[in-house]
Order: structure tokens, then sequence, then C-alpha cells
């Protein structure tokens, strides 16, 4: 986990987006324990708060369960809520392309085939 | 968010001629590292001294740990505490110390007392003593007393003071191994004056005044309510009414406003950052102080 102190995101929310993203991946399983927050603040030397915070930004989002006495394990990530968040990102990465088309001045049309002649290569 | 409190003030008042320590109601979190954070003179180390017991003259009442304990051998023997100067006494050797923690604490481990003093690189030399020890050394030599105990709660008075800059970096490194060990049941209360130095590894702040507490929370929560503005010149006299405290030069203005009073800026040129506890708590003594700022 690369941690960046001025890049005007809070750590918390890195520290999530990057368990978040690897819940989603699958690195980490169902039923898996994520580090205990004082020993996650311990090794990336943060206050124990700020690694709560990370945690329960996850338990809102419904992608981990807090344990009392325990910590925090992953949830089953139903396949629907899973598809979810993939098409969001795909949705998201699409506008991207989209933006930086019409920066580079490309037309929807060029754009489009620009997309076929990929979706072509990767098959 | 719901936390217990290993330490609970209430109605605490303590008179000196001048000088009134009052505070109504305070509660310390179990499980993470608080901070107290104000001006010399504000009331830090009298509010430490009443709760490490080392004065009993106060009215009010505190009580320690889950059974609302009062002040004790009981309670004692599961706190520790460092303070500016030193409780040892002056001819004392390394060892002499270790010998005497053994019999005055029941739960002091004289081999981690020693483990600890050779990873801080304290002098123990059988002739070296207290009196000529470092400011540095000493407080490393208190901590190591400390640390070799069974402990819920450290009390430290200014302990990064005496501290130079590596040593700091590793004091942090020691609080968050304490709070890891006690998953939950150990807890720490510092004094500080150098807020950026400790603010990595501190959860809660209590920010004094005048022997009031004058403003105290998580951190995270202090940096949602307020933030850190940056603005032109021009609208400096417009941002002064709505910021909680401004500073002003030819080039701009830059303060901390409360988030709440942000859509009072609309229409300024401003940037926005979220303030580091430094930031925060510079604010904060600023607006109650007595000292004179342009």
């Amino acid at each position: 986990m690369k941690l960046l102190q001025n890049s005007g995101i809070p750590i918390y929310q890195q520290i999530a987006d990057q368990l978040r993203a690897d819940i989603l991946a699958g690195k980490l399983k169902e039923g898996e324990y994520l580090p205990s927050i004082r020993g996650l603040a311990k090794d990336l030397k943060i206050s124990v708060i700020t690694t709560m915070k990370a945690y329960e930004q996850l338990e809102a989002e419904g992608l981990v369960t807090a344990a009392q006495g325990k910590g925090f394990y992953v949830n089953a990530q139903d396949s629907e809520m899973l598809k979810e968040q993939h098409m969001r990102k795909v949705e998201e990465a699409l506008l991207e392309a989209i933006h930086a088309a019409e920066v580079a001045g490309m037309t929807n049309a060029q754009l489009q085939e620009t997309l076929s002649a990929l979706l072509n290569m990767e098959e | 968010m719901e936390t217990n409190s290993v330490v609970k003030v209430t109605d605490l008042q303590k008179k000196y001629k001048g000088f009134e320590l009052s505070i109504p109601q305070l509660g310390i979190p179990k499980g993470y590292a608080t901070a107290l954070i104000g001006e010399n003179g504000a009331g830090k180390t009298t509010l430490l001294n009443l709760m490490a017991g080392i004065r009993l003259d106060f009215q009010g009442q505190i009580t320690y740990f889950d059974k609302k304990e009062k002040l004790g051998c009981k309670v004692q023997e599961r706190m520790g505490y460092t303070g500016p100067g030193s409780y040892f006494l002056p001819h004392w050797t390394v060892k002499q110390v270790e010998e005497i923690s053994s019999l005055l604490f029941e739960n002091f481990h004289r081999d981690r007392f020693q483990a600890i003093c050779d990873e801080l690189n304290i002098p123990v030399g059988v002739t070296k003593e207290v009196k000529n020890l470092s400011d540095g050394n000493r407080m490393k030599l208190m901590l190591a007393a400390v640390l070799a105990r069974d402990t819920e709660l450290l009390i430290l008075d200014e302990p990064a003071s005496p501290l130079d800059p590596l040593m700091r970096d590793k004091l942090c490194d020691i609080l968050r191994e304490y709070l890891e060990q006690g998953n939950g049941e150990h807890s720490v209360f510092f004094s500080t004056h150098n807020i950026a130095d400790m603010e990595n590894v501190t959860d809660y702040a209590i920010i004094m005044e005048h022997g009031n507490i004058v403003e105290q929370g998580f951190v995270e929560d202090l940096k949602e309510k307020y933030v850190s503005v940056k603005g032109e010149a021009e609208d400096a006299d417009a941002a002064r009414k709505i910021l909680f405290t401004m500073t002003k030069n030819a080039y701009g203005f830059e303060g901390i406003c409360l988030a709440e009073n942000m859509d009072k800026l609309a229409g300024m040129d401003i940037s926005v950052e979220t303030p580091t506890l430094s930031q925060i708590s510079v604010a904060v003594m600023k607006a109650n102080t007595s000292l004179k700022f342009a």
C-alpha cells in the first residue's frame, strides 16, 4: 500500500480505496480478517483513528463487517453487488476516454472506431 | 463514534492565585492516544498531575478504568507516568532505578527494562548517575521504567520535548506498539507543544486555554469540522468576518474556517485544504488567547 501525504486525498480515504480494490479483486477473501486497526496503524506509522475511519467507511459500504472484539472481516461479495461495482468502474473508465477524446479533438465516430479496433485486438 | 473512557473527569476545579482550572466534563477515550495541547500556563501540567495522582488537592471527581475506580494503589499499579524533570533521585544509577522500580511495583519486568534500555541506547554503566544524564536520556530512562511495567494507561507530560527528532519518531513507534499490544485496552494521554511531531500518533485532541477545554475531538472529526482556506487580498476583509482565524498580507489571506460556514465564502476565489492538527490547534488557541496578534 502506497500512501501519499500531499495528494489532497485524506489518508483514510486512500486506505479505504486500496482495500476496496483488493476486496473487489478477490485478493481479500470472504471471511478473511483485515489487519487490526492498531496493527495497521503501527505498520503504516499513522494514528489508530485513521485506520478506524477507513474501516468504518468500508463497513458503511457493506464491504466488511465489524465483529465485536475480533476486528473487521470481509463480507461475502454477492455477485450482484460485485457486478455493479465493476460496471461502475467500466463507466468511469469510458467517461475518462470520452474526455480525453474531446481534448484530442476526436469525433464520436472516431472514438467508437478506436473502441471497436481495440476490442478486436483483445479477442 | 461510541467509545469508553479510560479516565472520567467530572466537575473538576482547582484554584491557584490568578488561575483556575475548571473542567465540567471530560472523558479520555480508551484504546487511543490523546494529545493535550495548549499554551504555557493553560493548565496542562496541572491536569496531568491531578490525573496521575501527583497532586490530590482538587474539587470534583476523577475515576479510572471500567469500574470507575478512584485513585488508589490498585489504580496506580495499572498506570504509568512520566513528567518534566525527573522523579528519580539524582544520585541513583540506572541499575538502582531498576532495583527500586522492581521494589515499588508489582508488575515491573527487569528483563524488559534492560532490553528497552538497550534498544533506546540508555547509558547503563554502574556508575552513571541520573543527575549526569542528558535531558533526553533522563526522559528515555523514565520511559523505559514505565514501559517495563504492565500498565493500561500512560500519562506522559511532554514526553517529546527533551527528545531529538530521531527519538521523537521512535517515541511515536513506541506508543503505537503500546496501543497495539493492548488491542483496545491500552490508552495514552500525553501533553505536547510539538503537535506536528506527534500528529501521526494522535487519535484524540484536547485543546486547553486559561484552565478550560476550548475544543476537543477525534482528529479525523476535527479535520472535517475545520477547513484551511487561502484567498485573494481583495476578499480579505469580507473573509475576516467568516473565518475562524485569519492572517492577511499584500498577496492574499489564509486562515481556518468552520466547514459549516464555507458556503458564505461562495463567489470568492479561494483554495481549500484539509488542515493539519497543528493548524487547527493554533487557530483554536489564537481565537482564545490573550496573546496579541496582528
